[in-house]
């Protein structure tokens, strides 16, 4: 009887040991938890914003050549900086946190007035330094105007941006109304290209984008272009502005200003340019957002600016 | 070696009984097919828990990876620990997370205060790499670590860790359940194979004490034919075989008793016809030789012729002669003394009698009462000791002999010792020598019993004892 029982133990031992054959590739002891080293920054790079007029993997993949242009050229390491909303962007300028900005035309608008943003160049598309603001809609949509639109979806960009928020905003206060009424909803994209996809999707019924982008997101996706259509173009606005922070030393001011200009002229420029959809950079002066100021002071609460 | 252990282990095996072997022969099938099955069924898990482990560990790192990119690049460290978080959430298995910049500087982890410095370094992934995945062993776990770069290694690196344990916990409690089935199982067994060996072995057991019966003579039992198998049959054929030995037994005992009742009868028949040759001898024969003296004395007296007077004398003594050699005939054939007087005086006068035939020293000793014995005892016994004073004197060469005859309450014993030269006494009755087995077939005839002890130089002592049986006491009673 006791061989029975031996027997039995050891038959049910032996099942219970088969156990994973694995040879771990390494030994590590996940309780020994230390302090993270500080990353160490060998040399102070060049920050570069851009504000997010389209997604954040678009944005990389499409300025990563200016990025890599402007590193070669300054011999500097740059870094290409992001942020969801144009404010943030904004703030990282005032902050000096960012040296040099790709910003919407409101956001330098606000930058100029409220801590002194200084332009420092322009990109020329199509020859000229203006851009527009669409109003899409659906390409089966039977909309022609925005006072169609009423009591439908409406897509914004940015709370803060020009084309996507400040102009449909206007067109809807002509009609003596506000957007929180006239439409049935509106939420924010936060990159022109999202809103363009949110119509095109049928998410939205309607809604306000960058000319520019609009523009260059159809020849990239060639079958937007079948399921979108424009319905109201804006008169033309001053284009968005490359900025600088205004406690940038003067000197990288200027170097940097030399360099874009000088763009068009360096084979590897030229590629970094057509990367982004611009010509060239060129001067442009203030004065050239008069119109877009008088447009925004008339609706100064939607920015909800100091 | 393997030779010995073969030698031993089948002599455990053929030592132990019928119930064992089948008990084992159960338990040795359940358990050989339980740990078979437990083995595959743990082995199979384990492998398709292992590659699960990695799948999912791949999955998980990957849409991770997928989907920090874009908090990667909006340096939106809130969100990204966030999804961090929803992902160990989401899944239970994933022992850590944690994501790396572009420049390997780690951004955000789930590890809370510190990081172990060995993981941070243990698994990479090349950008162009779709994932890399390693296994890590930690104290008490195993890790399927995988990493994913993310947005091409552009935004940085995902690793993520998914531990076993908790799959390694659900296999053990899994192989648990098996081995408590199986001894469920294997108790179930015992109970089932211990009923069937009962079954099995109860014909046997039955057979075998029926078997020790009729040994000892007992035909009578019979088995219960259980089942109608084998053991049945075997029952059965038994059954036949002990009617068969029954009847063959009580054909014996009546021939036996047959035997029995004839030899009783020709030795009565003897003994009767001893007595009538003895009585004859003595009543006709004597008297007639007694008047043939006494006439011849007449002769003897009235003849005046000396020749014939002395014809007449030596004739007279003749007579007298024949008369003597009649007497002792007659005293040997049957001795009167033995009916008239009882076994004591039948043997004072035999021994007196052999004592001076062979001028041998006999010591007699007689304890057996006033009362006389049955008849039939006193003539056993008087001839078994007649036979063995006789053969005593005629092969023992002793110097002395002893004869013992005793009444020991219910029996009469009688022991003749010599200090001869004593013989291997073998019991086959030999058609030249019968004996020692008369001797024997008296006592039995009277249910006693006849053992001769004797060794080639040193004596011989025969010893019988019978049985005085209540009827033939009360017979004598009631003949006195
Ligand atoms: N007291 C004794 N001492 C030595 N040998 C003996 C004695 N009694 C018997 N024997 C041996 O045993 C044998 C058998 O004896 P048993 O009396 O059976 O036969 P028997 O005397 O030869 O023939 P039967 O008695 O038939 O005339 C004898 O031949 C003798 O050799
Ligand atoms: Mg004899």
């Amino acid at each position: 009887m006791r061989n029975i029982l031996l027997f039995i133990s050891l038959f049910l031992l032996s099942a219970c040991m088969v156990t994973p054959n694995i040879q771990p590739s390494a030994k590590v002891d996940l309780t020994d938890l230390q302090p993270l080293p500080t990353p160490s920054i060998s040399e102070t790079p060049l920050r570069v914003a851009v504000a997010a007029v389209i997604s954040p993997k678009g944005t990389v993949e499409s300025y990563s050549g200016l990025v890599n242009y402007l590193g070669e050229k300054t011999g500097r390491p740059v870094e290409l900086v992001q942020r969801r909303t144009y404010m943030e962007v904004n703030d990282l300028l005032e902050t000096s946190e960012v040296d040099l900005a790709f910003v919407c035309t409101s956001a330098y608008i606000a930058g100029q007035r409220d801590f002194g943003m200084e332009l420092l160049a322009a990109p020329q598309v199509d020859g000229g330094t203006v851009y527009y603001s669409y109003l899409i809609v659906p390409m089966e949509s039977q909309v022609r105007s925005m006072a169609h639109l009423k009591g439908k979806v409406f897509a914004l960009t940015d709370p803060i941006s020009l084309t996507g928020r400040a102009y449909p905003t206007t067109l809807v206060t002509q009609l003596g109304a506000t957007p929180e009424t006239f439409f049935k909803r509106t939420f924010f994209t936060y990159s022109h290209d999202e809103a363009i996809y949110a119509v095109a999707n049928g998410l939205a019924d309607g809604a306000g984008v960058d000319s520019l982008i609009y523009d260059y997101a159809l020849s990239r996706d060639p079958a937007l272009s079948g399921k979108v259509k424009i319905i109201h173009i804006s008169p033309s606005f001053g284009i968005p502005p490359v900025v600088v922070n205004p406690n940038l030393r003067p000197q990288i001011k200027i170097e940097l200003q030399n360099l874009l200009l000088d763009m068009s002229n360096d084979p590897v420029g030229r590629d970094a340019l057509t990367a982004i959809g611009v010509e060239k950079f060129v001067i442009i002066n203030d004065s050239s957002y008069e119109s877009v100021r008088s447009l925004l002071d008339g609706i100064p609460l939607l920015f909800g600016l100091p | 070696m393997s030779q010995n252990l073969l030698h031993r282990f089948w002599n455990i095996i053929s030592s132990v009984s019928v119930r064992a072997k089948i008990l084992g022969m159960a338990l040795m099938l359940i358990l050989l097919l339980g740990a078979g099955v437990t083995w595959q069924v743990l082995h199979s898990l384990t492998y398709i828990v292992q590659s699960q482990l990695e799948n999912e560990s791949i999955t998980s790192a990957r849409d991770l990876a997928a989907r920090a990119a874009d908090p990667i690049l909006l340096n939106d460290l809130v969100r990204l620990q966030r999804l961090l978080v929803e992902t160990q959430q989401n899944n239970p298995d994933v022992r850590y997370a944690f994501i790396l910049d572009k420049n390997g500087d780690i951004l955000v982890h789930t590890f809370g205060a510190g990081f172990p410095p060995d993981l941070l370094t243990a698994n990479d992934a090349g950008s162009s790499e779709h994932h890399h995945t390693i296994i890590l062993q930690t104290n008490n776990e195993l890790i399927w670590d995988t990493a994913v770069p993310i947005f091409n290694e552009r935004a940085g690196t995902v690793r993520l860790g998914l531990s076993d344990a908790r799959l390694r916990n659900a296999v053990q409690s899994l192989t648990i359940q098996l081995a408590l089935m199986i001894a469920f199982v294997s108790a179930l067994g015992i109970l089932v194979a211990t009923f069937l060996t009962f079954l099995l072995t109860r014909p046997v057991r039955e057979l075998v004490s029926a078997t020790q019966a009729v040994a000892k003579g007992d035909f009578s039992p019979r088995l219960a034919r259980w089942a109608d198998d084998e053991f049945g049959d075997l029952a059965e054929a038994f059954n036949a075989m002990t009617t068969e030995l029954g009847n063959t037994n009580e054909i014996r005992q009546e021939r036996e008793e047959l035997r029995r009742q004839l030899l009783e009868k020709v030795i009565a028949t003897q003994e009767d016809e001893r007595r009538r040759i003895a009585r004859e001898l003595h009543d006709s024969t004597s008297q007639n030789l007694t008047s043939l003296m006494v006439g011849l004395k007449n002769l003897q007296d009235s003849c005046s012729e000396p020749n014939i007077e002395n014809q007449a004398e030596s004739l007279r003594r003749v007579a007298a002669q024949t008369l003597e050699e009649v007497h002792d005939i007659s005293m040997r054939l049957r001795p009167r003394i033995l009916d008239d007087l009882g076994l004591a005086a039948a043997m004072e006068q035999l021994t007196r009698e052999w004592q001076a035939r062979h001028k041998l020293p006999v010591d007699l000793v007689i304890h057996i009462g006033q009362e006389r014995l049955p008849g039939e005892i006193e003539t056993a016994i008087y001839r078994i000791v007649q036979e063995s004073l006789t053969n005593a004197a005629r092969y023992s060469g002793a110097r002395s002999v002893s004869v013992l005859v005793e009444r020991r309450g219910e029996q009469v014993i009688a022991i003749v010792e010599d200090d001869g030269r004593g013989f291997a006494p073998s019991l086959s009755p030999n058609e030249r020598h019968l004996g020692l087995a008369g001797m024997r077939e008296r006592a039995e005839l009277l249910d006693g019993k006849l053992t001769i002890e004797s060794w080639p130089g040193a004596g011989t002592s025969i010893h019988v004892q019978i049985p005085i049986s209540a009827s033939s006491l009360e017979e004598i009673k009631g003949n006195l």
